[in-house]
């Protein structure tokens, strides 16, 4: 037998092929062989599949955490929104006022890029202006609510005016923009525009993977297909000034790139990850193995994001409100919670406005229950079906076997589409269904593949969708929420190719007559208003229409990231006892001031 | 002709048929990802955009840079009246996906912009490193196992049996699931996740190199003794079947020694077991994408279930071009090997031309 022959071959074979994978780590740093335990975070749940560019210039959706997001490590933004205060702190620059007029921000003298030149107007003008010179820049989106900057001297400071662009009329969204638009090193980018000759795509080619230019805490030491790691810049200009001369306390922070939900869960309980965001069932039971929330007890998350099951307003039986009413009231909102998502809800209150936290100073809870169903209420439900004229049919086994109109057809059978996989939702979806045939409406579970799921969206070809609305906790909150769940102004019927990434139920139809135009004019207002009980007074009659009319229905409150960390490596995490910094990992917002307060376990 | 030589003869007929069901495959590979949405819709619709304006702008970047829209020689979009840009048709775009092809160029991905031949580069080696041996000692090991088993019977066989039936019936993601949750979280003997410890920089040092062998013991042994427990049973029926043949019989009443019956029966018994192994190995550059799952192994599997989620057509293609290929090839080499070591197709083959 040549048995050892085919051992040693197969031996050479692997050392082969281990030389060869051995060469795909790119280093932008002089390679350290290794990075200690006490020295290093590891943080997951941004980056899933292969890094691909770390370019800004780039559509957000390809490139690379950090620079993908909002993330501020490497690239910062003006200033961070605290989700927690809803403050607006400082970080490249100093917001001083905001109106209906213009929003002006100071820059930071001190702020320098890791070049050694200084942080100037010309940098943040040449991020927010350059959809002006490249329409397919992933900022353009800027000037329809920035007409311009004008740059003043004031102090010695360089003050920048953000003008509202009276197009949209929108000085909340420019101040999500400071946070969300990252500032990028202008004089870099424009030689690397001058030496393309202006070929924006071509400049899109450049990864800006090796020694970038940054003004963040953290710079790119090497990634590759199974991890992406920073290092400290010990230089960092805003030790000094924002934090007391102090320096982040981790050296390298790694981002472990995983393949699978359940590592997220596997890896925290062994302390081989510090933090991550991802959604873990059951997260009670993994404290004994150190891995902890906000809160000890439930909800344990603290809520910043609603999830709904959005309605196609537009086919029947759902362009009837009192269907859609019916559903909100049947949702046993309790059982959800319990069952599908951990207890990681607050009560469920209906409406768009949460009754707790940042938003509870606009929460009218009178006028909501005079306006909302009662929520989990089955009895009404039918009560109100049977007096819209639907009528269930059942089978010989007390089954549904169809829903019948109020002109005695029978109505389709509606399908619920959900991302196949997608575990939480899933369980949601699975809930609803249950409880909304149990009152005698003809729902069925229909999990597609993700990308049958995205597409169908704008297009508004569903029945009923789960939906997250894309808003992360912002200053524009809860007007932000409004406006992706009412807002009719892109509207497009449905099946249009051009079609609407907000209120994708096409609820409220402008050529309708019964189109109701206080639902814009208020998205309007509300932006420009700056009294707090006007601004109340607003989002209280918005909030009536939504609960009377019923377009969508908010099924779960979650939090914007599932915040969850360990102890067995890093200690010094905000808690809800602690709370220095928002629930959020330290790598976006005032979230990232947990870094100077982290403490390595001896 | 060619009649004088019909092993010739075979070898090319064969050659033919299978460059036919490589073209049929090709075209498969093409259309099939195509049924779905556009790759472009998808990408649409995660983000947001504050003007339908620049949403269309984007759109038509997009469908530019992916060879979707019909470009004229400057590289000026074509459009119709409505002022729409006028979408590829899938023919043109498998005639231009073709020639590339021949040209030995796989595309670059819609997702991350990388060239295809790249990332299959990259995922390549882990790929087979992880599956081929485990195949091949899987192969090795499970047959020996297997004809000693059919060859010694008794306690040996009665103890073997049921072990190799359970193994070869339990759903290999399943065992790996066991593998992680005792030997890697209850009893952490070996790490659960990840080719190489982390803290580690991929290089050639010894501590890197002890990292990967450490992480390989368990993805490694998830698909070894599946594979394992399967040969061995196939090997011991076979082995059975042909110690009761009559050319054995004969080759005992001729008093031959015990080795060279043993010799005969291998040989014969071995037939249909190496068309399974060159078969698995065709098929093991797909990857074995649950393994990676479960372990978060880098490999081929990964990199087209992404790219089948998010409907990256290079991505696609190039990997079951990839796939294709092997396989065929792998079918094709079986096929020779057997005409060829056969005496009994050898035989037919003969008998054919007359």
């Amino acid at each position: 037998m040549n048995f050892s022959k085919r051992i040693v071959c197969s031996a050479l074979a692997l050392l082969v092929v281990f030389l060869i994978s051995c060469e795909e780590e790119k280093a932008a740093e002089p390679k350290t062989s290794s990075y200690p335990r006490s020295e290093t975070l590891y943080l997951s749940g941004s980056q899933w599949g292969d890094p691909n560019t770390f370019n800004l210039l780039v559509e957000t959706w390809l490139v690379a955490w950090p620079t993908n997001d909002r993330f501020n490590l490497m690239y910062e933004p003006l200033t961070a929104y605290n989700s927690l205060t809803g403050a607006t702190e400082p970080i490249l620059g100093t917001l001083v006022s905001y109106d209906a007029e213009k929003v002006v921000v100071d820059i930071q003298p001190e702020a320098k890029w890791s070049d050694g030149k200084p942080v100037s107007s010309a940098d943040v003008k040449f991020i927010y202006e350059l959809g002006k010179r490249f329409p397919q820049a992933p900022t353009s989106y800027v000037g329809d609510f920035v007409s311009e900057i004008k740059v003043d001297t004031v102090d010695g400071k360089e003050r920048l005016s953000f003008m509202v662009n009276k197009k949209r009329n929108n000085p909340l969204v420019i101040l999500d923009q400071l946070q969300a638009i990252r500032i990028v090193p202008a004089h870099i980018f424009e030689k690397y525009l001058a030496d393309n000759n202006n070929d924006f795509d071509a400049v899109k080619k450049i990864k800006c993977d090796n020694n970038p230019v940054v003004s963040g805490p953290y710079t790119l030491a090497q990634y590759n297909n199974e991890r992406i790691v920073l290092v400290r810049r010990d230089d960092y200009w805003g030790n000094k000034v924002l934090h007391d001369g102090a320096l982040p306390v981790p050296k390298y922070i790694i981002h472990p790139i995983y393949k699978n939900n359940d590592h997220f869960a596997i890896n925290l309980q062994k302390g081989a990850l510090d933090a991550s965001m991802n959604y873990i069932p059951r997260i009670n039971e993994k404290k004994k193995d150190g891995v902890n929330t906000w809160y000890d007890a439930p909800p344990y998350f603290v809520p910043g994001s609603m999830h709904f099951l959005y309605l196609n307003n537009t086919k029947a039986p759902l362009n009837d409100k009192n269907f859609r009413r019916a559903m909100a009231a049947a949702i046993d909102y309790a059982a959800l919670n319990r069952l599908a998502v951990s207890n990681y809800m607050p009560e469920m209150k209906p409406g768009l406005i949460m009754s707790e936290g940042l938003e509870k100073k606009y929460y009218n809870a009178e006028e909501v229950s005079k306006h909302s169903v009662p929520l989990g209420d089955k009895e009404y439900a039918k009560k109100l079906l049977e007096e819209s004229g639907y009528k269930a049919v059942l089978d010989d086994k007390g089954n549904l076997k169809h829903t019948l109109g109020p002109k005695g057809d029978i109505l389709p059978t509606l399908l619920i589409k959900s991302p196949a996989g997608w575990s939480d939702w899933e369980a949601i979806v699975n809930l609803v269904v249950k409880q909304l045939r149990s009152v005698g409406i003809d729902v069925r579970e229909g999990f597609v593949d993700g990308s049958q799921y995205w597409p169908t969206l704008p297009s508004g070809e569903f029945d009923i969708v789960m939906r997250k609305p894309p808003v992360a906790v912002t200053a524009s909150l809860p007007w932000n929420r409004f406006n992706a769940v009412l807002s009719s102004r892109n509207w497009r019927p449905v099946g249009d190719g051009n079609s609407m990434n907000e209120n994708e139920g096409r609820y409220n139809n402008p050529a309708a007559s019964d189109y109701n135009k206080r639902v814009d004019e208020l998205l309007d207002i509300i932006p420009l208003l700056t009294d707090e009980e006007e601004m109340k007074a607003a989002y209280t009659e918005l909030n009536n229409i939504f609960l009377d009319d019923q377009p969508a229905i908010p099924v779960c409150h979650l939090p914007e990231e599932f915040f969850q960390f360990s102890s067995k490596a890093w200690t010094g995490w905000p808690t809800e006892k602690n709370p220095f910094a928002p629930p959020q990992l330290p790598w976006v917002g005032s979230g990232i001031n947990t870094l100077w307060r982290l403490a390595p376990v001896k | 002709m060619l009649k004088k030589y019909p092993t010739v003869r075979y070898v090319l007929l064969r050659a033919i048929w299978y460059f036919l069901t490589f073209l049929v495959a090709l075209s498969l590979n093409f259309f099939l990802p195509r049924l779905g949405s556009d790759p472009v819709d998808i990408m649409m619709a995660q983000s947001s955009f504050s003007s339908p304006e620049i949403r269309k702008q984007t759109e038509e970047n997009l469908r530019k840079d992916f060879g979707l829209i019909i470009l004229d020689k400057e590289g000026n979009i074509l459009r119709d009246e409505g002022g729409n840009a006028i979408k590829a048709s899938k023919f043109s775009q498998l005639v231009t996906y073709v020639g590339q092809v021949f040209k030995g160029d796989l595309g670059t991905s819609f997702k991350n912009q990388k060239p295809v031949s790249e990332i299959i580069m990259q995922a390549l080696p882990w790929t087979i490193a992880l599956q081929f041996p485990a195949i091949l000692f899987g192969w090795i090991f499970g047959n020996s196992l297997g004809a000693l088993a059919a060859y010694k019977r008794g306690v040996f066989d009665k103890a073997l049996f049921p072990l190799a039936l359970l193994m070869s019936s339990v759903p290999f993601f399943v065992f790996g699931m066991v593998l992680v949750y005792f030997f890697g979280i209850v009893w952490e003997i070996f790490p659960a996740v990840g080719a190489y410890s982390l803290e580690l920089t991929p290089g050639f040092s010894l501590d890197f190199l002890f990292s990967v062998a450490y992480h390989y013991v368990l993805p490694f042994l998830s698909i070894f003794l599946i594979l394992a427990g399967g040969q061995a049973i196939g090997m011991r029926s076979m082995g059975i079947y042909e110690l009761g043949t009559d050319y054995i019989k004969y080759a005992k009443w001729l008093g031959l020694k015990e080795t060279r019956v043993l010799a005969y029966l291998f040989r014969n018994a071995m037939l249909p077991q190496l068309t399974g192994l060159a078969l698995s190995i065709g098929q093991m550059v797909g990857g074995a994408l649950i393994t990676e799952m479960i372990f978060s192994y880098p490999g081929l599997g990964m990199a087209m279930l992404t790219a089948i989620q998010t409907n990256d057509y290079p991505v696609i293609q190039g990997v079951t071009l990839l796939i294709t290929t092997s396989v065929l090839l792998a079918n094709f080499t079986v096929d020779i090997l057997i005409a060829l070591l056969d005496p009994r197709v050898k035989q037919s083959l003969a008998m054919d031309v007359k």
